[in-house]
Parts: C-alpha cells; sequence; structure tokens
C-alpha cells in the first residue's frame, strides 16, 4: 500500500504483546474504549459490527460534555491480519459527508518480541480538510490539539 | 518548496517518540532548564539529550546555555497550514498508537503473571 506523504501517515510500533492480545485489544469494543480517546476524552462505542459494510461509529464524549460522533464502516476485516475502516461510507456503504473523511489501514504481524503494528491513515484532498478546519473542528478537540499547538506556536 | 519534504520528515520523526512528545508539551508552558525537563523521566541523561537534540535539530525547540544551565525554548515555527493539519494528525495517530501498545502490553504482563 502506498502512502501519499502529503497526505497520509504511517505509524508503526512493536507492541510487546501477542498478536491475539492487540487484536482483542482493537475488536472488543469495550478494550477499544480503554485507548482510542485521550484523556479526559472518553470514547464510547456505539456501533462495532467487524465485517466489510459493518457500521463502525464512536463517540467520543468531551470533559465539557462535548459530544463528537465519528460513524463510520468497515470496508475489510481479515482476522488477526487486517481491518481497514473509513469515515467516507456508513454502515451499509451509504456515502457520508463526515468532519474528517480518512480511511485506516491497520495491519498486525508476529515478530519476535510480540507483535508489528502498523496503521496507515488516508485522508482526503487539502480542500477537504481546509474545509473542516475552516468548521471549527480544531477548536473541540482539547488535549490532542492543546499538545499539538507546540508545533504551530506563533510567539514571536 | 525543495525542502518542505525533509524538513517535515524531521518533525514527524521528532513527534513520533512519546518522551520528545511530552517535552514539547511541557515547552508549551515555558521554558525551562534541562534538569527540569529531565526529571519526569526514568532515564539516564545522556540517553535524555539524545532526545532533545533530535528536538534541536527539527528546529522545534531551542537551547542556550547560561553558566552550568542549559535551558530550553521551543522555537517558532510556522509550518505551512497544510503541514500543520498533517503534524497535528500525525500526533493524534502516534498518541493513540502508544495508548493501543501500553494497555495490551499491560494486559498480556497480567495473563503471564496469573
Amino acid at each position: 500500500m502506498t502512502a501519499d506523504p502529503e497526505r497520509d501517515l504511517t505509524i508503526s510500533r512493536v507492541i510487546k504483546a501477542p498478536r491475539s492480545v492487540v487484536w482483542e485489544a482493537w475488536t472488543d469494543p469495550r478494550q477499544l474504549e480503554e485507548w482510542w480517546c485521550p484523556k479526559p476524552w472518553r470514547a464510547e462505542v456505539q456501533a462495532f459490527d467487524l465485517r466489510p459494510g459493518g457500521a463502525f461509529d464512536t463517540l467520543m464524549h468531551g470533559p465539557e460534555g462535548e459530544k463528537k460522533p465519528n460513524p463510520g464502516s468497515f470496508l475489510d476485516v481479515v482476522s488477526m491480519e487486517r481491518i481497514v475502516f473509513t469515515t467516507a461510507l456508513t454502515e451499509g456503504w451509504r456515502p457520508a459527508v463526515p468532519w474528517l473523511a480518512i480511511t485506516a489501514i491497520i495491519t498486525v504481524k508476529d515478530h519476535a518480541d510480540g507483535t508489528d503494528y502498523s496503521a496507515l491513515v488516508k485522508h482526503a484532498d487539502r480542500e477537504t480538510r481546509d474545509h473542516h478546519e475552516e468548521l471549527g473542528f480544531y477548536d473541540g478537540w482539547g488535549t490532542c490539539i492543546e499538545q499539538l499547538a507546540v508545533i504551530v506556536e506563533k510567539r514571536t | 518548496m525543495d525542502n518542505y519534504q525533509p524538513a517535515l520528515n524531521n518533525v514527524f520523526h521528532a513527534l513520533a517518540d512519546p518522551t520528545r512528545r511530552a517535552v514539547l508539551r511541557q515547552l508549551t508552558r515555558g521554558p525551562a532548564s534541562i534538569t527540569e525537563l529531565a526529571k519526569p523521566f526514568d532515564m539516564a541523561l545522556p540517553s535524555f539529550m539524545k532526545h532533545i537534540a533530535v528536538l534541536e535539530e527539527s528546529d522545534l525547540i531551542r537551547s542556550r546555555k547560561t553558566g552550568r544551565v542549559r535551558t530550553c525554548t521551543l522555537k517558532p515555527r510556522k509550518l505551512a497550514r497544510a503541514e500543520r493539519w498533517l503534524a497535528e494528525q500525525r500526533v493524534l495517530w502516534e498518541d493513540r498508537t502508544d495508548r493501543l501498545a501500553a494497555y495490551a502490553e499491560a494486559r498480556a504482563l497480567k495473563e503471564t503473571t496469573s
């Protein structure tokens, strides 16, 4: 799978846990809720139908009572190997207009120290993301973005 | 634009590590000495200094020595809007992956000890 450096991200880690444990942490909704969101935000899995076209929806609860739904669907699932999901389509492949369109390709492989985990996250074109930025998404995202403020610091 | 990609890669490399992200977060609150910055980490000073060096090389911070104290400051860096957007997404996914790793590793440990 090729990544476009201007709009895609590849994140990988060697996780010191068996592949089955990593797979479960991802595919058991109760476990996913434990790590999906940065504190003080909290994730609530609304739908998790792990099959192509099945719904995947995490509702993010913010510390001030904010609610951010993330409806999407799975595109491809190979047990213990790969999960592909998108926010551009919802259940049954219905086209959506999400606040952030992504396709994420998650792969897990055995590794001498546990599991070789990687996430390739693909984004839509720049116009789309600029539009979403204008919608004010970044004002509400709190923790995540606060950390990032770092890079954008414009102190002069 | 010729330098766009290498520069961005350096920033991403710098952001890929939880220690370095924590240092950047700390510096958003203002300049701090190496000693203060190193305090939360259970890490030998030479290892910590390597992280500081990566951050300096990526142009995210600068450090200055006054007497025996080296102070780090966040460097004003005007990332283009497109770079900023992707950098934000990267931190989000790097952090998420760290949380997954920590969660799965704790669980694996629990399974082997019980």
